[in-house]
């Protein structure tokens, strides 16, 4: 299973990333119509400048997601196969005790349109879209290191 | 061949069977439930009667769950007593169901208070069923105005769904502010004049003695000797737990069924999760019953992995909850007020009244014990996280209430087991 990791010490903080992934999630996946959108793309990965560093932080599709359990809506689920943690928009009514639990800071809410800002891998394209913008390489779409004993 | 039975169809219960039958694919699963429904989004009852959720989404799991799980569920059977020397449970109707292994899972039920007069009478509800949901909105046609005594969770959730659906809505409250049992009195008062800006009457510090009316609700009589009209009448007083069926055995109770690290009560082999359980609150640092729907999961799955023989032990619960009014977010995490306490404890704030901004953290000895957030909740994961995990935060406590605090300041210190940096 591919999951994202990031070097840190190539990470610029630039937010290419950021822009790429609001226009891969827009309607058009165009950055000069996606601004006209009615509901605006937001990113859902985004990077936050701490001690003179930069960190991206997105989700982790966790193996035991806490945001699933906490789901009343049961808008989020995992789906185990491809171990993604997929959301049902139409599910969801916008309570956020997904963002109040996710332990990584990884879910935004999006007040606009009620529903959590978390990254879906871009699930329908063939690799995520920050990965391919990203101009220093230190985003990696990797399989998942073996679990730790 | 092992019989597991599980008495309650939500979400404690619900966790607890897919736990077990993840580990244990033979042993003979029964479900009871004094309801008459499929386990549903017990939660989405308010959003429900505010006409945002159609009935079609409530349900919790697809049709075929429960043969495809190889449950047995039993719905409209109430359980009244459980008999531990004899491994039985009986039901309503002199019936018993022998058992290897129990999960009391009964949840709660709303707290009608004694001294109010008339609470029997047609057109009084609280709200905690699908039943209860389905009943209000059957008569919502018929009804102009409704009064909600108490201002906890679900006294505001449904005042806030009515409006919605345009009633003229007025709230009974006895204690100085609202939301009592999740907020201090500053976040209490903007979640207040947020609802009162929308519409939604309050009247503080009165209690009601009597619902008015006889074949139809026509008012409420509150102490103060005052009436106020209204054709519907919600109680919103809280809940008790659901464990009159343990009251003549030796199970072991206090505001809930008293249980282990492993949700074991005091008789072994019967176990207890979710609204009905009393465990270990780590916040508070004694027992408590936290009666939310992710708990109630959590200990489910650790009930049902023990049940089924696995090991993983349960480090406790602790109050968390998650609200919006009108667009006003607001989220409360342990310990929200420091008064009364006997401890010296640390108190972290920052307030914009304009924006309708709050954030307070509660530190015990450097560490989290609580927090409220109101109007900016995005921290709220990591704040759960530190206190979750007792994170001494001493190191980094001015960072706590930044904008943009976030994962990178608390990352290697929380235990957590994904990995992101490399």
């Amino acid at each position: 299973m591919k999951n994202l990791y990031y070097v840190v010490k190539k990470c610029v903080g630039c937010k290419t990333c950021e822009l790429a992934c609001a226009v891969a999630h827009s309607e058009s996946d165009d950055l000069s119509k996606a601004l006209k959108e009615k509901r605006v793309a937001r990113p859902l990965v985004r990077v936050y400048g701490v001690s003179g560093k930069d960190y991206p932080v997105t989700c982790r599709h966790c193996k035991d997601p806490k945001c699933v359990a906490a789901c009343m809506a049961k808008a989020l689920t995992r789906d185990v196969k491809t171990g993604m943690v997929l959301h049902d928009e139409d599910r969801c009514v916008g309570c956020w005790m997904c963002v109040m639990v996710c332990p990584y800071g990884a879910i935004r809410p999006n007040h606009k349109i009620k529903l959590p800002l978390r990254c879906d891998r871009c699930k329908d394209k063939d690799q995520p879209a920050c990965v391919k913008a990203c101009p220093t390489k230190a985003i990696l779409w990797e399989e998942e290191p073996e679990p730790k004993k | 061949m092992k019989h597991v039975v599980i008495i309650g169809n939500s979400a404690a219960g619900i966790a607890a069977a897919e736990s077990i039958r993840q580990i244990d694919k033979t042993s003979k699963i029964t479900i009871l439930s004094d309801e008459g429904y499929e386990a549903y989004c017990r939660c989405l009852l308010s959003y429900y009667l505010a006409g945002e959720v159609d009935e079609e989404k409530i349900p919790y799991r697809p049709k075929s769950f429960y043969k495809e799980n190889n449950f047995d569920l039993l719905l409209n059977k109430k359980v009244v007593s459980v008999e531990p020397e004899k491994n039985r449970i009986v039901l309503e109707d002199k019936s018993s169901v022998g058992y290897d292994s129990l999960l009391i899972a009964t949840g709660a039920s709303p707290k009608f208070p004694k001294g109010v007069k008339g609470l029997q009478q047609k057109g009084v509800f609280g709200l905690r069923t699908l039943k209860d949901a389905k009943d209000i909105v059957a008569l919502l046609s018929s009804s102009g105005s409704v009064c909600v005594l108490g201002a906890g969770l679900v006294g505001l959730r449904v005042a806030h769904a009515l409006s919605k659906r345009k009633l003229k809505v007025t709230v009974v409250v006895k204690s100085k502010q609202v939301l009592s049992q999740m907020l201090d009195a500053r976040a209490a008062s903007l979640v207040q004049k947020k609802l009162e800006s929308n519409g939604i009457e309050f009247i503080m510090g009165a209690d009601a003695v009597e619902v008015l009316g006889g074949a139809q609700v026509k008012g409420i009589k509150l102490d103060s000797g005052k009436e106020v009209p209204c054709s519907l009448v919600i109680v919103g007083k809280g809940v008790s737990a659901n464990m009159d069926l343990v009251k003549d055995s030796k199970v072991k109770c206090a505001d809930g069924i008293l249980t282990d690290k492993f949700l074991q009560s005091s008789i072994p082999g019967i176990y207890a999760a979710g609204d009905v359980c009393e465990n270990f609150d780590l916040t508070i640092g004694k027992t408590a019953v936290n009666a939310l729907w992710p708990i109630a999961i959590e200990q489910g799955k650790i009930a049902g992995s023990r049940i089924a023989g696995a090991s993983e032990a349960y480090d406790g619960s602790m109050g968390m909850n998650s609200i919006e009014f009108f667009g006003l977010p607001v989220i409360s995490l342990g310990v929200y007020d420091i008064k009364g306490a006997s401890v010296s404890l640390e108190e972290l704030e920052t307030f914009d009244e304009n924006k309708g901004m709050y954030k307070k953290l509660i530190l015990k000895d450097g560490k989290m014990i609580g927090a409220i957030m109101v109007g900016d909740i995005r921290a709220s994961g990591l704040l759960l996280s530190l206190i979750r995990n007792k994170v001494d935060v001493a190191p980094f406590k001015d960072k706590l209430l930044l904008e943009d605090f976030s994962y990178p300041h608390i990352a290697g210190k929380t235990n957590e087991k994904e990995q992101m940096y490399v």
